[in-house]
């Protein structure tokens, strides 16, 4: 035990390889782990599959640098700070991506199902929507549905057999290679404590084979298991750990800074065509490393975000217009 | 008291959609809402006639009470005075019980059986453009007791049949055929309702129970109902309109500048007149 999980952000990001299913842990503008999403996209990582419980910046960063193939989800965008994924909707336009819709709660249970080892999930949302249209399975149609590690149909119906309570869909286990969590704290063995709300975490991390935690501080184990009752993910399903301040800007972490607003709508405002994402990326990921990126956002910016620890937000952002 | 209705010119569109959607939610009542105006609108709520109201926000606080107005639901604001902060799998698995009375939700395209798309605009296989997807809509439709929807009010977004239907309304599609049937027939023990309410920037529209059709409640003050029915694709049933949309009050003003968002995340300030 000790600390053999400790591996680089470059480390981190050569773990992805090309054509990895990959999911992140976070909600929407909150918690994503970009500093392996920069480090991944500095790579030229390629044919990436990512399942997530919904999608969000990180979606749209690796998506507009051309990492992504196949993407299966619910929902992209910057919240109030962009309000739909252009990168991704341009991509689509041009089919050079795959898109598989579900619903919010189905990518969910298609997590819960992975994490407990069951095939599949079942429940009745969506029922009577085009997410169960037979003509938009997109994995289907792509001729890549093999039964492995893409399940040989998007959904099934089935009537109730225990307790007659009518149509029901089974949804596929979302089995993904790799887990990329950003958290508050790992301890050394690998033991995981998110202050907040904690999204779909445990889900995500118990599903994925490999679990890498990036963490805004590595603590003493010793520490963690003083308060278990505080803690979200045991150690021995972390397989790597990674230590990365301001890892998750420019979306924000609870108790410790808020989300990089005026960061998010500069690249949404600015990567709606290609020519726009590729200058972006080469002002803002490429020839930099993650130290050399929060010197080029400087201290009083990132100060600004920084939060109040009785509130857990910060009270020096400006959000309203 | 509380009937101290604003002038014209003391209010914006977004306070009266506030307003009004506001005025759809119930005193001890379990409420799932989306970020942006709906948020505005169930903390309204909270702080005037509904105090007692149980909020759920789908990132995974239960029965918060925040101060102030949070930027999205995976906000840390959401978490202030909060009954438990958990995950999207509670948030979920509560709606999926059937715990939850009240959904507000937006939406880019409505037809006239409230069915909403937000996925796509055009041939879901050749799309024009690719929306943010679904969200939780679809799940907080199919499970919440009634929904209101807050959407803008344009004639194409209006339409007699959605480009794709994202979150089921009250006639719905039967897979694998994809016939059109009540949902009571294809939700069967997990039926509880359905959308209630679409408040749009021209009026407030309500479902006839038994054809699931929607019909012209009030309109905004200033609007016709015939120049409402030419804002839509489909037929317009403007028999049972009740009369003009109440103005917000000077009170509900209060809270939405004063004390929700004074910092005009999601709702502009209109300059009082100056006298």
């Amino acid at each position: 035990m000790g600390n053999n999980k400790r591996i680089t952000l470059q480390q981190a990001a050569e773990i992805i390889r090309d054509g990895s299913s990959l999911t992140f842990s976070g909600f929407t503008i909150w918690r994503r782990p970009f500093a392996v999403v920069f480090e991944l996209i500095r790579q030229g990582r390629k044919g990436l599959h990512l399942i997530e419980v919904n999608g969000g910046p990180q979606t749209e960063f690796l998506v507009g640098a051309g990492c992504v193939d196949i993407w299966e989800s619910c929902w992209v965008g910057h919240e109030l700070y962009g309000k739909y994924g252009a990168n991704l909707s341009r991509k689509v336009g041009n089919r050079e991506i795959i898109v598989e819709d579900y619903s919010h709660a189905e990518m969910l249970f298609r997590f819960a199902a992975a994490a407990s080892g069951a095939p599949f999930a079942v429940t009745q949302t969506s029922l009577g929507t085009d997410i169960h249209n037979p003509e938009y399975d997109m994995l289907g149609r792509a001729g890549l549905r093999d039964g492995k590690r893409i399940a040989r149909h998007k959904y099934q119906f089935t009537e109730d057999p225990f307790f007659d309570a009518g149509a029901q869909v089974l949804i596929p286990a979302a089995k993904v290679d790799v887990a990329v969590m950003c958290v508050q704290q790992v301890g050394e063995e690998g033991t995981v404590r998110v202050s907040g709300q904690y999204y779909s975490d445990p889900e995500a991390a118990r599903a994925a084979d490999i679990t890498i935690v990036m963490a805004e501080e590595i603590v003493p184990e010793e520490y963690l298991r003083r308060e278990s009752d505080r803690n979200t993910i045991p150690g021995f399903e972390v397989d790597y750990i990674l230590e990365c301040p301001f890892g998750a800007h420019p979306t924000g972490m609870f108790g410790r800074y808020d989300v990089d607003g005026g960061f998010l709508k500069d690249f949404y405002g600015r990567t709606r065509t290609q020519e726009g994402f590729d200058d972006f990326a080469r002002e803002w990921i490429f020839g930099l490393d993650h130290m050399g990126y929060l010197e080029k956002l400087g201290w009083p910016r990132m100060l600004s975000l920084k939060a109040n620890t009785a509130l857990n937000y910060s009270t020096g952002v400006k959000r309203g217009q | 008291m509380n009937k101290d209705y604003a002038n014209p010119e003391e209010y914006g569109l977004a306070d009266l959609l506030c307003c009004a959607a506001s005025r759809e939610v119930q005193d001890n009542e379990i409420v799932f809402a989306g970020t942006g105006l709906p948020m505005v609108a169930i903390m309204l709520a909270q702080k005037t006639h509904a105090p007692n109201l149980k909020l759920i926000f789908e990132a995974g606080t239960l029965d918060g009470r925040p101060p102030e107005i949070p930027t999205s639901v995976g906000d840390a604001r959401c978490e202030m005075g909060a009954s438990r902060a958990s995950g999207l799998y509670d948030a979920f698995s509560i709606a999926q019980r059937g715990y939850v009375d009240l959904g507000f939700l937006g939406g880019a395209e409505v037809d006239e059986y409230g069915n909403v798309n937000t996925t796509v605009i055009g041939d879901y296989l050749e799309p024009e453009l690719r929306l943010t997807g679904s969200g939780g809509n679809p799940d907080i439709n199919s499970f919440a007791g009634r929904t209101v929807f807050i959407m803008v009010h344009e004639k194409r977004r209006f339409t007699e049949r959605v480009s794709y239907i994202t979150s089921p309304g009250w006639r719905v599609k039967k897979w694998p055929g994809g016939e059109f049937v009540h949902r009571r027939e294809l939700y069967g023990a997990a039926y509880r309702g359905g959308p209630s309410a679409v408040i749009s920037t021209a009026g407030v529209f309500r479902f006839d129970d038994e054809s699931g059709r929607i019909y012209l409640d009030t309109c905004h003050p200033g609007k016709t109902p015939q120049e409402i029915r030419e804002m839509c694709r489909f037929d317009l049933d403007i028999a049972r309109v009740s009369g003009e949309t109440l103005p917000p009050t000077r009170e509900e003003l209060h809270f939405i500048h004063e004390v929700l968002d004074p910092e005009q995340i999601f709702i502009p300030r209109v300059k009082p007149p100056s006298t």
